[in-house]
């Protein structure tokens, strides 16, 4: 069984940088918890599939972003929050939870599954939802069933503060999936640990 | 091939500095990876993988731990890092050098280099023990020809078993190069017990002029050297039995051992030499027919054609033979040390010079390698009988301590031309040298540069250090500068007695080591335990009376 939907495209900083908006009450029938759409969550971006090669793009939360129009209108309210539900529920809808996902991948509408920049583009409103795990775990096999993460240069690339800790996250989630492959997901960890922990403190 | 160990010990980076170089990277938590450790990858040589050796050379750390982890002695830097996230004890990368010698093939008995440096990203692993032992020695411990010197330094002791090519270093010399108290009579002990070993028996001389190798005497009693009817023979000649013909000596030795000469006497003492020659039966002289022919041969006589005693030239001549040959034990009219005393099979003669004036020293090594090598010479060539008394059959090798004293660098020995003959030519003859100095420096370039085996301890004078490092060449620089920091008994040997340049902990002797130092301290506390006891008595004893007898007249008869 597919993964609920956590949430949909609302917009793109970039080809590959996507923003998403959490579904929040009443929005859907269930809405996802906050572990859900976690740092470090491996998301399916699903595409729209009439007469498209592929099915959904693979993308990874590397940052979230609350909005809350709220936020700095300190003045007394005439209105108390259980009567702005009733008279004006539009308002409430406006506070959001916001997820960055960069997309580092796709599935194809053969099944396959690949690593790199995709070359479909998400549009407005399409549904992200959560990778389940046995998608995860094609999602990174190679042919040997090995683990691959040929997105590194993809995320070392984009200049964020939270690249090193996203590619920590991603390793340990890896070292879980692939248990026997540990020690080359160890050398690769201990080298993103080293670069991002260690040389700045010195 | 051999079997391979489970874990590699690092991965090939690229090629090195030279080409023989090539760089690996290594965690080597455990510290394995020393200066001078063997270390192979595997490389496709005609169609069969091979193990292609190398040494370590060089280790320098490309990722360590940042300086400011270490403010605290008290808090292991690891835990600071551990402090921030990061855990892993892979906090330390060397980039190690590797110097490659090749693979070694048993047909030419040597190492091969593929001439190629490995791939980037092959493994590599620590040589292993029985791979080690295989391939640096050229024979093996215990079999014909072989030296059993000690073990690997960078392995346990007694794990890689070192023995030299006894057939390397009989052939083409030797020398062993230390300072003082680094251990090289102790080593050239080993040597010569494995020489004596039933699988060598060798024919020794050696030239001591400390008398230290007296104690190899207790070979003869012990059962390691014995089998069989074999039982290695140790003689010791003392400086008072020590003999040298004069008809032995050339006019050079003359000239060297008379001081002082004009060129007058030199010219006069040469007509003499020639003229005592000519007119020896058998070649035989003693000193007064010598004498005699100085005598015979001053220029002044040949217009009186008389003697005359009032010549100068004569004169001085005559006086300075007396007193140089006349008065001396060593130089005889009839004894000599006769060949076949000195070298038998399976027989060590220690010739002790303690005590002998250092020309003296100088002639006797001279005149005993002059008549060596002639005899090996004429005994090569089919000049001597069986009978003769210079019939030498049988190859020799003669060890000779404090070298720089027979062949001096920037100074005129009489034993430097016979020294340098020898080593270049007394391969064909089967005369081999083994030399052995504690400064290299004062030693002749062109001798050091002939011993194609080198046994190299400490050596800490940068002297020293240049004079090994232009004459031999087999030595690494890389190895060169381990020396000053060699501990006592450790030992880099070299050249055509190993397969490739080794750092060796020397064995055990079997005999006691007579080279020790002088222990001061306990011999002044020894004096105050025994002598000074007795001294105190003597001192507080009481006078004994003494009877004197007197004659009648009261003078003292004796007392």
């Amino acid at each position: 069984m597919t993964d609920l939907p956590i949430g949909k495209i609302v917009k793109s900083n970039s080809h590959i940088d996507y923003v998403c908006q959490v579904f929040g009450q009443g929005e859907t029938l269930h809405p996802p918890v906050p572990s859900a759409y976690g740092f470090g969550s491996f998301v399916a971006v699903e595409l729209e599939t009439a007469g498209e090669p592929d099915r959904a793009l693979v993308g990874l939360v590397y940052n979230t972003l609350l909005m809350n129009p709220e936020f700095g209108a300190l003045g007394p309210r005439l209105s108390p929050r259980s009567e702005v539900e009733i008279f004006s529920p539009d308002y409430l809808a406006e506070t959001a939870t916001l997820l960055g996902v960069i997309a580092i991948g796709w599935l194809d509408g053969v099944g396959q599954v690949h690593q790199g920049v995709p070359a479909a583009v998400a549009t407005v409103n399409c549904l992200v939802r959560r990778l389940e795990r046995t998608e995860l775990l094609t999602f990174h096999a190679d042919g040997t069933g090995q683990p691959q993460l040929r997105y590194t240069p993809l995320l070392l690339a984009h200049n964020h503060a939270l690249v090193a800790p996203l590619l920590l996250a991603v390793i340990d989630q890896l070292g879980e999936l692939f248990p026997l492959s540990r020690s080359r997901l160890t050398v690769m960890r201990n080298n993103i640990a080293w670069k991002s922990i260690v040389q700045p403190a010195g | 091939m051999n079997s391979l160990p489970v874990q590699p010990i690092g991965t090939v980076k690229g090629p090195g500095e030279t080409p023989n170089d090539y760089l690996l990277i290594a965690p080597d938590p455990e510290r394995r990876v020393k200066h001078g450790e063997f270390v192979y990858y595997l490389a496709l040589i005609e169609g069969e993988t091979r193990e292609i050796l190398g040494r370590v050379t060089g280790r320098r750390p490309v990722r360590l731990l940042p300086d400011s982890f270490l403010a605290d002695p008290g808090v292991p830097p690891a835990t600071v890092a551990a402090l921030l996230g990061y855990e892993s004890e892979a906090t330390e990368l060397f980039e190690i050098t590797v110097r490659v010698l090749g693979f070694h093939s048993a047909e030419m008995g040597d190492f091969i280099n593929p001439r190629v440096p490995p791939m980037g990203g092959a493994p590599v692993f620590i040589a292993t023990d029985a791979l080690l032992g295989q391939v640096l020695n050229r024979r093996p411990q215990g079999g014909r020809g072989s030296a059993f010197l000690g073990s690997l330094l960078s392995r346990p002791e007694g794990a890689v078993p070192i023995a030299l090519d006894v057939r390397g270093f009989t052939g083409t010399h030797l020398a062993v190069i230390a300072s003082t108290g680094s251990g090289k009579s102790y080593l050239a002990g080993v040597l010569l017990e494995e020489l004596l070993m039933p699988h060598n028996r060798a024919a020794i001389l050696v030239v001591d002029p400390h008398g230290e190798y007296s104690t190899l005497q207790e070979m003869m009693n012990l059962g390691e050297f014995s089998e069989g009817n074999y039982k290695p023979r140790v003689r010791i000649f003392r400086p008072d039995q020590l003999r040298v013909r004069i008809d032995s000596l050339t006019v050079g030795d003359l000239r060297y051992l008379l001081p002082n000469l004009s060129e007058k006497m030199h010219y006069q003492l040469g007509r003499a030499f020639n003229f005592a020659q000519r007119s020896a039966r058998n070649g035989h002289y003693t000193l007064e027919q010598l004498l005699y022919a100085v005598r015979q041969s001053a220029e002044s006589k040949k217009e009186s054609e008389g003697f005359d005693e009032d010549d100068p030239t004569t004169g001085a001549l005559v006086w300075r033979l007396q007193s140089a040959l006349g008065h001396s034990q060593i130089f005889h009219d009839f004894e000599n040390l006769e060949l076949e005393a000195l070298f038998k099979p399976g027989q060590c003669t220690i010739l002790q010079l303690n005590e002998i004036d250092r020309r003296d020293q100088q002639v006797i090594v001279a005149t005993l390698l002059r008549r060596v090598y002639q005899a090996r010479m004429d005994t090569a060539k089919g000049k001597l009988d069986r009978g003769d008394p210079s019939h030498l059959p049988y190859p020799v090798f003669c060890l000779l301590e404090e070298a720089h004293n027979y062949a001096p660098a920037n100074a005129d020995a009489v034993s430097s031309e016979v020294l340098k003959t020898i080593l270049s030519e007394g391969r064909k003859f089967g005369v081999g040298i083994g030399l052995i100095t504690q400064r290299p420096g004062k030693l002749d370039s062109d001798v050091l540069s002939q011993c194609m085996t080198q046994c190299i301890m400490r050596i800490t004078n940068p002297i020293d250090q240049n004079r090994i490092a232009e004459s031999i060449e087999s030595v690494g620089r890389d190895l060169l500068q381990e020396l000053p920091n060699l501990s006592k008994g450790q030992v880099v040997v070299s050249g055509a007695s190993v397969n490739t340049p080794v750092l060796i902990k020397v064995r055990r002797r079997i005999t006691p080591h007579g080279g020790q130092d002088l222990d001061a301290p306990a011999e002044w506390l020894q004096w105050f335990a025994q002598d000074r006891a007795a001294e105190q008595a003597r001192a507080q004893a009481l006078f004994v009376e003494k009877k004197i007898q007197y004659e009648d007249d009261g003078d003292v008869l004796w007392a």
